[in-house]
């Protein structure tokens, strides 16, 4: 069976080279049946890794331990559900899955384009399947999944498998790697769009219409997996963070923001036919910066409690990445001339210099964290000291940066294309400076201004949040006015007219949402008590006392259960189990965290263990305020991007400004 | 923990290799290395010893990586400048690329305040059509 796995691996990785040499070969030499062919390899790279695929989760659920990857990562306790997520438990599986998820992208991308852009196709597909066959050289060569374990000559059967980290024996974790690939992997299609478009030197903005929905879909998925991880931090390690600036957790925030400040860039080159340097330097930043993040999660270059075992498989990487940048860079050089805007900026106060401010800001957040998560290697690579850049160095330096990308937020969808004029702007931002200055004043009085980042913060996202519901509300009222319908459904009418616009704008009130969960923070409480059976604690509002503790086990773990009876203000409110596991296999403990989520706070509890005499139990109590606004936000964030994802009612044309007389000349000299 | 260990502790990294936390928020009740480094910071303050002297003190054995963020000089101090200077180089590029585009931009043939004030007239029409 391995061995159908491995050769299923070695077929698909000669399919895609050849994929990518046929399919750009019949274009330069003008040999449809080489392109053709070419773009089939593409459903026969696809079929082989669902095969290869097929295989390795078959081994895994039926618990074949002669398989090195099986053994390493599964074991006979484990569910059902655990032992199909250790097809990306661990370094071999997830670069399966990688070439798994970027075949199925190629099949998409070839299947709904095989009959339009038949210029760019070809390049499309080389460049997807070169990217396909790096990551399948290394699957095929470096870090084959279907490896035996052998003693001698012999293939031995290890009988049970050490089995997944308990840690990751969590549902999110069952969703958060595989969003999180989605996000990395989808990327390489815009890119590859992007490129294909200089090499044939497509007129007009071809590839950014066709990639518009990939790149929308593919940063859903990039936040999706973010927000799946933080959610997993926050319920499985016990100490309630849900961010701790991890090189590993940075890794997949880098391209969500180059990303970020792409979907916001593509729309100057497609009103105003500007940008289109910057566009394709965006796109291609974000792909590097997936291909940087999955190097990052294997090579060791940083040290990360999510990394996989560390490996020289950086040095592919680094290769690859390398040959990858100069190529785009010598293209981009090359066709600078194709690239040229084919508008000017009219006003400095406009929507336009709004765009360019929050892609500086968003590009300045990137190169932060970048910069923040190399530092220890390079400060250790000059100086020959090691240093920690921990938490409060990315506090320090992104809670302003982030601030100023809220107050964009806010600002950015006030201000008119082309120019606005001070007497606009007065009308526009009156009424959420008011509103954000109003909450400021009412939260110092009741003391946040001890904390100013915080006091702040609440108050730029009533500015955006007022902004966005004024938008919502002047145009429904206008169509309620004209239809004579209800407030509800006018804005279902609004928004259905321009879905991108006004999914946009519930993009951002998620993206306020998340902010008030953030700033929370600012006022968490924890304690650590030592309770005997019958004894109660103070935290917060809330009492609570241990009434007993049970112990069981089942084939994959042992387990002691405390019960906690929670009052608040005198009256019972909830009965929370938080609970230690220890996982035979690996022989891990770890903790099953309680938690009372509500709108206003979390009340988190953490049975961390027994106190020295063995007669107590040590618990760690939370209060996490407004913590479930970071859950909250997710949804209102993926509802605004499904509706952005909707054909809007009325086709939009975006009549650019035509660039004549001195502009023109202009124009032609740069 | 004291809030005055806690105090030290925050400017302190926890160097167990598990976690990102400092010695003042790291939630593990048996950590190796934030538990004795509480209490060592505790013993200090007992001996009077000010925050700075402790925290140099720690530093002296555990090496600079004991801090929680990199230090304010040498060669460290470029991990705090460098995010702040990329942001003043982009604002710089931004500021000389709006100038040079709005040169660029069509020659206005009319008077600015004329055009101005038609700006003016077409956003409050507009604004009225809104209504």
């Amino acid at each position: 069976m391995e061995n159908i796995g491995a050769l299923a691996i070695l077929l698909a990785f000669c399919l895609a080279v050849y994929a990518a040499v046929a399919s750009v070969a019949g274009k330069l030499f003008k040999k449809p049946f080489l392109g053709a062919s070419g773009e089939r390899a593409v459903y026969a790279v696809w079929i082989l890794l669902t095969v290869a695929s097929g295989i390795l989760v078959y081994s895994l659920m039926k618990g074949d331990f002669r398989l090195a990857y099986v053994a390493e990562h599964s074991n006979q306790g484990m569910r059902g559900i655990y032992k199909f997520t250790a097809w990306w438990g661990g370094q071999e599986g997830s670069l399966l899955l990688w070439s798994w998820l970027l075949s199925s992208y190629s099949v998409v991308a070839v299947f709904t384009n095989r009959r339009k852009l038949r210029n760019m196709m070809p390049y499309v597909t080389g460049i997807l399947m070169t990217t396909e066959a790096f990551f399948l050289m290394l699957v095929t060569f470096v870090a084959s999944p279907f490896q035996v374990l052998m003693a001698g000559r012999g293939i031995v059967d290890a009988g049970d498998g050490s089995g997944l980290s308990p840690l990751l024996q969590y549902w999110t974790m069952v969703a958060h790697p595989p969003m999180l690939y989605l996000g990395y992997v989808g990327f390489t299609v815009p890119f590859a769009f992007a490129m294909a478009s200089l090499i044939t030197r497509q007129p007009g903005d071809g590839w950014i219409h066709t990639t518009r929905r990939w790149a929308i879909v593919t940063w859903l998925f990039q936040s999706t997996g973010i927000l799946l991880g933080a959610g997993w931090a926050y319920a499985v390690l016990g100490w309630g963070g849900y961010w701790g600036w991890d090189p590993v957790e940075n890794a997949s925030f880098l391209p969500w923001l180059t990303g970020t400040a792409f979907l916001h860039s593509v729309m100057m080159q497609e009103k105003k036919g500007m940008m289109k340097v910057w566009n394709i330097i965006l796109v291609s930043a974000t792909f590097f910066l997936c291909i940087f993040g999955t190097m990052l999660t294997r090579s060791g270059l940083v040290s990360s409690v999510h990394a996989f075992a560390q490996s020289d498989i950086g040095n592919y990487f680094i290769g690859f990445l390398a040959v990858g940048i100069a190529a785009v860079a010598i293209l981009l050089l090359n066709r600078l001339d194709f690239l040229k805007s084919e508008a000017s900026l009219e006003g400095v106060v406009s929507r336009e210099s709004s765009f360019l401010f929050n892609n500086l800001v968003l590009l300045a957040s990137c190169f932060a964290v970048l910069w923040g998560t190399l530092f220890p290697v390079i400060s250790e690579w000059v100086t020959g000291d090691k240093i920690s850049v921990d938490a409060p160095f990315y506090n320090r330096v992104m809670v302003p940066i982030g601030l100023f990308l809220m107050f964009l937020t806010g600002v950015g969808p006030l201000i008119a294309w082309r120019r606005s004029s001070l007497e606009s702007l007065r009308r526009a931002f009156l009424a959420p400076t008011i509103a954000g200055a109003a909450l400021m004043a009412v939260l110092a009085a009741f003391g946040v201004w001890q904390h100013p980042y915080a006091l702040i913060s609440f108050g730029l996202c009533m500015f955006v949040a007022a902004t966005i519901v004024i938008e919502f509300w002047k145009g429904a009222t206008a169509i309620r006015a004209k239809d004579g319908t209800n407030l509800a459904l006018s804005m279902v009418e609004l928004t259905h007219r321009n879905t991108r616009r006004y999914g946009g704008y519930l993009v951002h009130m998620g993206i306020v949402v998340l902010f008030i969960g953030f700033t929370g923070s600012a006022f968490n409480k924890n304690r650590t008590v030592e309770v005997a059976p019958g004894d109660s604690f103070q935290i917060g509002r809330y009492q609570i006392a241990l009434a007993n503790s049970q112990d069981g086990e089942n084939s994959n773990y042992i387990w002691r259960k405390i019960t906690l009876n929670v009052k608040k203000e005198g009256a019972a409110i909830a009965t929370l189990t938080p609970e230690r596991r220890f996982y035979k296999a690996s022989q891990e403990s770890t903790t099953e965290v309680a938690i009372r989520r509500r709108l206003r706070e979390d009340l988190y509890l953490n049975y961390a263990g027994v106190s020295k005499d063995s007669q107590k139990a040590v618990i760690q109590a939370f209060v996490f305020p407004l913590v479930s606004c970071i859950w909250c936000g997710y949804w209102v964030l993926l509802f605004g991007t499904l509706i952005c994802l909707i054909p809007p009612k009325v086709r939009l044309q975006y009549p650019k400004t035509e660039v004549v007389g001195i502009a023109r000349k202009h124009a032609v000299e740069t | 923990m004291t809030p005055a260990v806690q105090r030290v502790g925050m400017k302190l990294a926890c160097l167990c290799g598990t976690c990102k936390n400092t010695v003042g928020d790291c939630p593990m009740l048996m950590c190796h290395y934030s538990m004795p480094a509480r209490e060592q910071i505790a013993k200090l303050q007992e001996a009077s010893v000010s925050d700075a002297e402790i925290i140099k003190t720690i530093v002296r054995e555990q090496g600079v990586q004991a801090l929680a963020s990199p230090p304010t000089e040498g060669f460290s101090l470029l991990a705090w400048v460098m995010p702040f200077a990329a942001i003043a180089l982009g604002l710089l590029f931004l500021s000389w690329f709006i100038k040079r585009q709005r040169a660029h931009a069509p020659a206005a043939e009319v008077d600015p305040r004329v055009l101005e004030r038609y700006h003016d007239q077409i956003e409050k029409d507009t604004a009225r059509l809104d209504q």
